[in-house]
């Protein structure tokens, strides 16, 4: 028994779980096709980077994944399920998702530490109050973001980088297992931008939290990311970011 | 004109001025609440859509010869889902269709108007309102209604608060974001149909808009803004009732005059205002007095709430590199590392 068990730990090491499964996923708006037959693994552990020019379908992707844009082909399997229609509850707690950083009104009535509540709503459910467990899973969240001492400060009054890391602790109340991102740093300056990058890596690293984060910024994705993604329409290229392939497809694209 | 021992008396003896009394109550608490929601959804212009349709409905049914109230709730809510659909699909710009809209339902309104031959002092009741001669039918709706909207706002408060902070976090997190938002709208729909009789068409929607407006000043904190805004609504609408018999004003006018009022004191002595403005706070380190408009970047204790700044192992203020420090700050230090 004991040794099934270690033969088990065994093969999941050598072969991770595969979380995130599209198969030749294609998405269009109206007429205009924005995803072309993508097929991708994402693995439990991964930290990958998304690339691509504008327009090339990098957010389409991630709300595929998220079951907010529906495909017009493939298949698309999250935590081992096969997904038509709406996602079960179970596998959306486990997936959350920060869009693209829009600044909001600046008196907006939220402390920090309500921005991070509305993470567990979906977990607390409608009609009902937050619990003392929930509210201790809030602060979990602002300490590994390192926010803790912001939490009674209202959102509108920190800096853009701060306001992403509260962001960044409002996904990570539900205890998700895969983080998406969309573009989270493209608001911050360089110094801001390594402090939230090194919490995702830190997250990754410590916490085993899958992370797929779309970035412009390639200096950035060569020294975080394990793997990366080029798309523009059709998947361009998946490997590491540091082989010299990426560099000419990434020379080829942008041109 | 009535005096003060008057109105205790007619409330204490009279129905229709308890009536009035729990009708002023009622709407002040509801319109409160769902107020904070419009006006934070940034909804305000559709709901003023909704209230015009609102009186359009009326005037149909003054010349039809039917109770108004029916008509006014199955326009309200037509309304509402249109404007929401409109909304939804994003078929022109918001501003646009609000202005078309709202302008053919007050000449459809006009139209009915005129088309009724015998003068009917109803138009006026709905169009300017009467809390003191609230129906026992319209009464019994109300309560009823506001109760519904009420109650489903608050259970739903959690979900309205994550919608207005980002409504795409909102989809992702499984909040049935369109659902809401058109229920949102027929809830409005509804709290201004049943308040017509009692504020007026033309004011209803101050009822709604202004005590969250005036709640929004005081509090970054949801459950006090509501509880804030609900308040202001019951001061403002009793408080209104009260002078309107005292002076004999109108009692809708009346109303919507005082809420402003405390709007325009909320605004001029807000916190928030203050505090991006006026505030000097001393540095519990540094025990200097700065000033300027965001919080201490570094040290929680810092009592010092203005020009972002941090502090280095002495304690001594190092500020940002573009920041001009003011007169009464002395000791400081600029960010170096930041200025190469």
């Amino acid at each position: 028994m004991q040794l099934k068990q270690e033969s088990n730990k065994i093969l999941s090491k050598d072969h991770p779980e595969v979380i995130v499964c599209l198969k030749d996923v294609s998405v269009a708006y109206g007429k205009n096709i924005a995803l072309y037959k993508i097929n991708l693994d994402i693995e439990k552990g991964d930290f990958i980077g998304i690339v691509g020019p504008n327009g090339s379908g990098k957010t389409t992707l991630l709300k595929t994944v998220l079951g907010l844009i529906k495909p017009i082909q493939g298949n698309i399997n999250l935590f081992n399920q096969q997904i038509s229609g709406k996602i079960p509850r179970e596998i959306k707690n486990k997936i959350s998702y920060i869009p693209q950083f829009t600044p909001f009104d600046k008196n907006f009535p939220a402390l920090v530490e309500d921005v991070v509540m509305m993470g567990r709503y979906s977990k607390i459910g409608m009609f009902r109050m937050p619990n003392k467990e929930d509210k201790e899973k809030v602060k979990q969240s602002l300490k590994l973001v390192k926010m803790d001492n912001m939490a009674h400060r209202p959102i509108g009054h920190l800096s853009g980088g701060q306001q992403q890391k509260v962001m960044i602790a409002q996904a990570l109340a539900t205890s998700p297992s895969i983080l998406l991102l969309d573009e989270p740093t493209s608001a911050l300056d360089f110094k801001m931008t390594k402090n939230v990058m090194d919490i995702l890596k830190q997250l990754n690293e410590r916490y085993g939290i899958t992370i797929v984060t779309i970035h412009h910024n390639l200096r950035i994705i060569k020294s975080y990311t394990k793997r990366v993604i080029a798309i523009n329409k059709t998947l361009v290229y998946d490997g590491s970011p540091n082989d010299a392939l990426f560099d000419e497809i990434i020379e080829e694209m942008y041109i | 004109m009535g005096s003060f021992l008057d109105f205790f008396y007619a409330l204490a003896n009279y129905s229709w001025m308890q009536r009035a009394f729990y009708t002023a109550l009622i709407v002040g608490i509801v319109g409160g609440i769902i107020g904070v929601f419009i006006l934070l959804k940034g909804m305000v212009f559709l709901g003023q859509a909704i209230a015009h349709t609102a009186f359009a409905g009326a005037a149909l049914a003054i010349l039809l010869g039917i109770e108004p109230l029916y008509i006014i709730i199955v326009f309200g809510v037509i309304a509402a889902l249109g404007v929401g659909y409109v909304n939804e699909k994003k078929v022109m710009k918001e501003d646009i269709i609000i202005g078309v809209i709202f302008t053919f339902f007050m000449a459809l309104a006009i139209i009915f108007i005129t088309l009724n031959k015998k003068y009917s002092t109803d138009v006026n009741a709905i169009l300017f309102g009467n809390i003191l001669l609230v129906s026992k039918l319209n009464f019994i709706v109300l309560l009823i209604t506001l109760g519904i909207v009420g109650i489903l706002i608050l259970g739903l408060k959690k979900e309205y608060y994550l919608i207005t902070f980002n409504s795409e976090i909102a989809t992702v997190s499984g909040v049935p974001v369109k659902l809401l938002d058109y229920l949102l709208l027929v809830l409005l729909a509804l709290t201004i149909d049943v308040s017509l009789k009692a504020i007026g068409a033309i004011l209803v929607f101050a009822m709604i808009v202004t005590p969250a407006a005036a709640a929004y000043q005081w509090t970054f904190k949801i459950n006090k803004m509501l509880l804030l805004s609900s308040i202001i609504g019951v001061i403002s609408s009793i408080g209104g009732l009260f002078l309107s018999y005292l002076l004999n004003l109108s009692s809708g006018a009346t109303i919507v005059s005082l809420s402003t009022l405390i709007f325009l004191f909320s605004f001029l002595v807000s916190p928030k205002r203050i505090k991006t403005g006026f505030t000097t706070a001393e540095c519990k380190f540094c025990r200097h007095v700065i000033n300027g408009e965001s919080y201490c970047l570094d040290e929680p204790e810092c009592r010092a709430l203005d020009i972002p700044h941090y502090h280095d192992d002495k304690g001594i203020i190092i500020l940002k590199k573009d920041i001009r420090p003011l007169s009464t700050l002395t000791r400081h230090k600029h960010d170096k590392k930041e200025e190469k």
